[in-house]
């Protein structure tokens, strides 16, 4: 049984219609990644399964069972941990405070594990374990993600979601980022992983899916897409893939 | 619906509409209405309440303007009511002026001082505005309290003179209805003139009515000066009906019943106003027992005003009208609409834009980092980047939002840096929003009038030069049928073109597109496409941001591109395109090894 | 010399009760992005229930006090659930609006159960005061300062401390992401109303017996802490605290040197100031503009 498995799953945002009936499983322990241009409706996706947006119609399935229509307290809850978009440190807590928060989706912890916790994901992190107390808005756009990623882990997720690890983060940076979750995928979460960056994000996936307006336009192994002319096509628009 | 049919609807049922009737059916209503306040036989009691209702109305129809209209709060206008009554009364009975001048002095009075608290709070946020009129209507109170020798403290002012003429309460009462419908015809026909437009764009959405050319800190401090005004006047004419006055009777919990009459009766109409004033001050004359245990009633309408904003915020009269709305169908145009004409300000220098080392920066984030480019005049130019690249905070700081940090940006050959948005859009700059921003309580052929009211565009004068603008604009995204609609009932994509349609009414120097693309379907991405092709072809000068790229590489004929807040590259479409740099941005730098395990 | 320190400890004395409603308006306003405008009716609601059970009924003050916080939790909590709740989707005016109305219906339901007769009720210690040098040290006011002290010292421990303080804040300063922590933001919006209700609630109880127990004594003093925001600084903590020992000191000095009557024109004076010259407050915007 898949880990996560969506099922023709419509999302409308408004009047607009940002996902229109994709159908896509993730397999436990398997970084898969979601491709696609701007607006091609990955993050939308993303905020479906974590509850952030209520699916129009379709189901979303967790170890089989429909969280359609739940919020985002209780999603988490089931152990789905979402890195948004734009990293959403909170700006006015330390980097430490933000990561220990991470853990609230887990009832009552005793605050020595919280404690301890925490310091491991300072050895995860160890490019922010000098900013640990520092205030979430004076850190960097990398140190920022890395804050993010940690207070996803902090949930002890078994399916993590990360929308846009790299975006403005510079080159070196996102390099670092990428290591880290193949970090996370040697520990074994399950990932589902949503890219600007193509190159990046097939090298660490398993497998790939390619949105586009809102549909399912390609899925395969990473060396496939790479390959695919369509998947440039998402990317740089149709002509430009010809004049390539 | 035909002419004929149209005409046959009885006057009345037009009226009703509130913006189809003709000023002689207002007329006509209002002579009868004077007519019966003079010679119906009614009696002191009466007199009284109508004087009252008729005299609180227009102090009301000032909050149809600044909160109706406009979008502002104002707490205080049993203060601005108590400003016109106290020159009436201290006018009359201590200085011995004539009721004439203590009334203009009033109304000047509450005037001014309406400017002033607008003109010190209304840059910043509304509770701001909120809390200083709360105040200012607890110094009046103080004042009228404690200043004895002038005011008379709590005793009040009697011995208030009425006007020669007005003397008796018959002719009084057809004064206040005179002054009532005088007052009451400006503020309901205000939504038609440029300032009562202006108004309600900047309710509808501040943001888009700045970029459309209106200075919204003026328009603020406009509707919150006349809507003081309205209080001096209504208060003045109050003063004389009832020959005394004192502080308790402008007080905050005034101002609460002020602002009571104008919710429940519907804010957003005259019509309204009237209504609400009439209900509140004819229910607690009718129940007296909410009069007989203090606080009582006002706790009722604490209570009211919750439950109004919780579950009728359009008050009676806009629960009403959403009913008659179904039976009325505004006049079809009599001939069909003019083709748009775009003739862009032709000057001596070859391009539309010149940027020249541009910054905009974040505490340490360098958003936008020395940026230089220009559009060529009767060129479509891309902008494009991956996400966070600095686009949108480029155009933001093109359009006026942001102050740059640094650089120079010249439209039409003129340094425009400095200046805030509304002078970019007089200056020639048209902008659309990657998230529409439409005045969404209104009409098509309204949002797009605003755009072409922007100052610096010529056009004939009077109304019909704009209506005829606007239809051409409509006409030109292939709305033309539907100019009447309201913006609700029209699905995103078409709200997209009307407000493209919006900022070329306004006939602008350069167009700026934000991600017009953005959450449009296949279909409405080929219509877009369409149209900013038959924009190029009547040689307006375009700058898109767009991330579709097959939208951009078909339109634009040049193209720059930013990552990390600088430019990386910049030329023409085809060649940008195959620029390997923009293709790692966009795709990914290749990894230095795999990171699968 | 003397008449101006004796003053200060006055001043310095109703600026704390400031001080306490002020940092219930800060509280809500991070919490939910609404100025309340009935902030201060929870003072007056306090004193008046305080009123009841101490002078009208007679029980033991200790008692009295307890009761009175238990009914402000409860209007605090229902406060949120009637007027906040409903409204939260909504834009900036309509919300403000409610919460002006709930003011009004506040103030005037008392008034209507209570009637119009303003209230004493004594201080909670039998002596009056303590000569110390050439200032009289009033009861009263000793306590209101020690309370105040030793309410922003629990705040500070509380949020800076505890994990639920952290939640609170995380709450305030990004709902979406705190939802998607796990973190329960309705229970956490409603706590910050009980406790802004609390607050004001304690403020109200500990300024009765200094000044009557009015129904107007509510608008007073959000009028007076409003402007202790502002002064301090919008929605800044600390600001808020200094705004009001400034504003309870300009106050007091005016009504002795320059006019009694005007006293609460003061305030008003010096927020419209404040707006022309100083928008930003004292401390001004703390977290910088960024993209």
């Amino acid at each position: 049984m898949p880990l996560i498995a969506l099922e023709a799953l419509t999302v409308r945002y408004g009047e607009i219609e940002a996902v229109h009936g994709i159908s896509l499983a993730v397999e436990p322990g398997e970084v898969v990644t979601l491709l696609g241009a701007n607006g091609a409706g990955k993050s939308t996706t993303l905020r479906a399964i974590s509850g952030l947006a209520k699916p129009a119609s379709g189901d979303i399935r967790f170890e089989g069972r429909s969280i359609a229509g739940l919020g985002p307290e209780a999603i988490v809850k089931l152990g789905i941990a979402h890195v948004p978009e734009g990293r959403r440190v909170f700006p006015g807590l330390t980097a430490r405070e933000n990561i220990m928060l991470g853990a609230s989706n887990r009832g009552r912890l005793a605050r020595r594990v919280m404690s301890d916790e925490t310091d491991g994901m300072f050895e995860l992190f160890p490019d922010i374990k000098p900013f640990a107390d520092a205030l979430g808005w004076t850190l960097s756009g990398g140190q920022q993600q890395m804050v993010a990623v940690a207070r996803g882990l902090m949930a002890k997720p078994r399916l993590l979601l990360l929308d846009e690890p790299s975006l403005g983060l510079a080159p070196v940076i996102v390099q670092k980022v990428f290591s880290i979750i193949a970090e996370i995928r040697r520990r074994g979460t399950t990932v589902l992983l949503v890219e600007q960056n193509a190159r990046m994000a097939l090298s660490v996936a398993d497998r790939g899916y390619v949105l586009e307006t809102g549909r399912l336009a390609l899925s395969g192994k990473p060396e496939e897409l790479w390959r695919n002319d369509d998947v440039r096509d998402a990317y740089l628009g149709g002509k430009a893939a010809k004049v390539l | 619906m035909s002419a004929t049919a149209q005409a046959a609807k009885p006057a009345a049922a037009r009226r009703i509409g509130g913006r189809f009737g003709g000023p002689l059916a207002y007329a006509a209503v209002a002579a009868l209405a004077t007519l019966a306040a003079i010679y119906a036989p009614f009696d002191d009691y009466i007199l009284h309440i109508l004087v009252e209702t008729a005299t609180y109305a227009i102090a009301v129809f000032g909050l149809t303007v600044v909160l109706g209209l406009c979008g502002q709060i104002n707490l205080a206008q049993a203060a601005f009511f108590g400003l016109g009554a106290y020159a009436v009364g201290l006018g009359t009975s201590d200085l011995h002026v004539s009721f004439w001048l203590a009334l203009v002095a009033g109304a000047c009075v509450a005037l001014v001082m309406g400017a002033f608290l607008g003109m010190s709070t209304l840059r910043l946020g509304g509770h701001y505005l909120a809390m200083v009129t709360i105040s200012f209507q607890q110094i009046l109170t103080l004042v009228m309290i404690n200043w004895i020798p002038v005011t008379h403290g709590p005793d009040g002012v009697g011995n208030i003179a009425r006007p020669a003429f007005f003397t008796s309460g018959h002719g009084y009462l057809g004064l206040c209805v005179v002054a009532l419908a005088l007052v009451g015809y400006l503020v309901w026909h205000l939504p038609e003139t440029k300032l009562g437009r202006s108004m309600r764009a900047v309710r509808d959405n501040e943001l888009a009515a700045s970029v459309s050319g209106i200075d919204v800190y003026r328009v603020k401090v406009a509707a919150f000066a006349l809507c003081a005004l309205l209080g001096g006047i209504g208060g003045g004419l109050f003063a004389g009906g009832f020959a005394y006055v004192s502080p308790d009777q402008f007080s905050f919990a005034e101002s609460i019943v002020f602002l009571t009459m104008a919710l429940l009766g519907g804010v957003a109409s005259p019509i309204g106003a009237l209504i609400g004033t009439a209900l509140l001050i004819v229910l607690p004359e009718t129940l007296r027992f909410l009069k007989s245990v203090p606080g009582l009633y006002l706790a009722i309408y604490g209570l009211a005003v919750i439950l109004i904003i919780r579950f009728m915020p359009d008050g009676i009269w806009g629960f009403v009208q959403s009913y008659l709305r179904r039976f009325m169908t505004p006049p079809p145009f009599a001939q069909a609409a003019p083709e748009l004409v775009l003739a862009p300000a032709k000057l001596e220098t070859p391009s539309a834009l010149e940027i020249e080392g541009l910054s905009k920066h974040f505490g340490g984030l360098k958003a936008v980092d020395g940026v230089s480019f220009s559009v060529r005049r009767g060129s479509v130019h891309a902008l494009i980047g991956p996400n966070g690249s600095g686009k949108t905070t480029t155009l933001n700081v093109l359009s006026g939002l942001y102050t740059p940090t640094a650089g120079k940006i010249a439209l039409d050959g003129h340094d425009v840096t400095g200046l805030p948005p509304h002078a970019r859009t007089a200056a020639g700059l048209g902008r659309t929003f990657q998230n529409i921003r439409l005045f969404r309580s209104m009409s098509a052929l309204d949002n797009i009038v605003i755009g072409a009211e922007r100052p610096g565009n010529a056009l004939g004068h009077g109304h019909a030069a704009l209506v005829d603008r606007a239809r051409a604009a409509l006409g030109f995204v292939g709305l033309e049928g539907r100019a009447r609609d309201p913006i609700t009932s029209f699905s995103y994509g078409h709200q997209r073109l009307i407000e493209v349609a919006r900022a070329l009414a306004g006939n602008p120097t350069l167009l700026l597109l934000d991600e017009p693309a953005a959450g449009l379907n296949s279909t409405e991405k080929l219509e877009l496409r369409g149209l900013l092709k038959r924009i190029a072809a009547k040689g307006l000068t375009i700058l898109i941001i767009d991330h579709d790229m097959a939208l951009v590489s078909d339109v634009a004929e040049h193209i720059t591109v930013l990552n990390f807040g600088r430019r990386i590259a910049d030329g023409g479409a085809a060649e940008v395109l195959r620029n390997p740099d923009v293709i790692a941005a966009y795709l990914g730098a290749e990894p230095d090894a795999a990171h699968r395990a | 010399m003397d008449l101006a320190l004796q003053l200060l400890f006055t001043g310095i004395g109703i600026g704390a009760v400031y001080a306490l409603v002020a940092l219930g308006f800060v509280l809500i306003f991070r919490a939910t992005n609404v100025v309340n405008f009935a902030q201060g009716e929870f003072s007056m609601v306090a004193a008046f229930v305080m009123v009841v059970l101490a002078v009208d009924l007679g029980w033991p003050y200790w008692l009295s006090f307890l009761l009175s916080l238990c009914a402000m939790a409860l209007v605090g909590a229902l406060f949120n659930l009637g007027v906040y709740y409903p409204l939260r989707n909504r834009s900036f005016l309509p919300v403000i609006i409610a919460t002006i109305g709930a003011s009004i219906f506040l103030a005037n339901s008392v008034l209507a159960l209570y009637g119009p007769q303003p209230q004493v009720l004594q201080g909670w210690f039998d002596t009056p005061g303590i000569q110390l040098g050439p200032v009289y040290l009033d009861s009263q006011y000793l306590l209101i300062i020690a309370v105040t002290i030793v309410l922003v010292a629990f705040q500070y421990w509380f949020f800076e401390h505890t994990l639920l303080g952290k939640k609170l804040q995380a709450t305030s300063q990004d709902k979406e992401m705190a939802s998607l922590l796990g973190i329960p933001v309705s229970a956490m919006i409603m706590l910050t109303f009980v406790y802004s209700a609390l607050l004001g609630g304690i403020a109200g109880i500990l300024v009765a017996p200094v000044l009557f127990v009015s129904i107007q004594m509510g608008a007073t003093i959000a009028l007076k802490a409003f402007a202790a925001t502002i002064i301090g600084g919008f929605g800044d903590v600390a600001g808020a605290i200094i705004g009001g020992l400034a504003l309870g000191v300009i106050e007091t000095f005016g009504a002795a040197y320059v006019s009694v009557p005007y006293k609460d024109g003061f305030a008003f004076l010096v927020l419209v100031l404040f707006l022309i010259f100083r928008p930003q407050g004292i401390f001004g915007e703390r977290v910088a503009e960024k993209a």
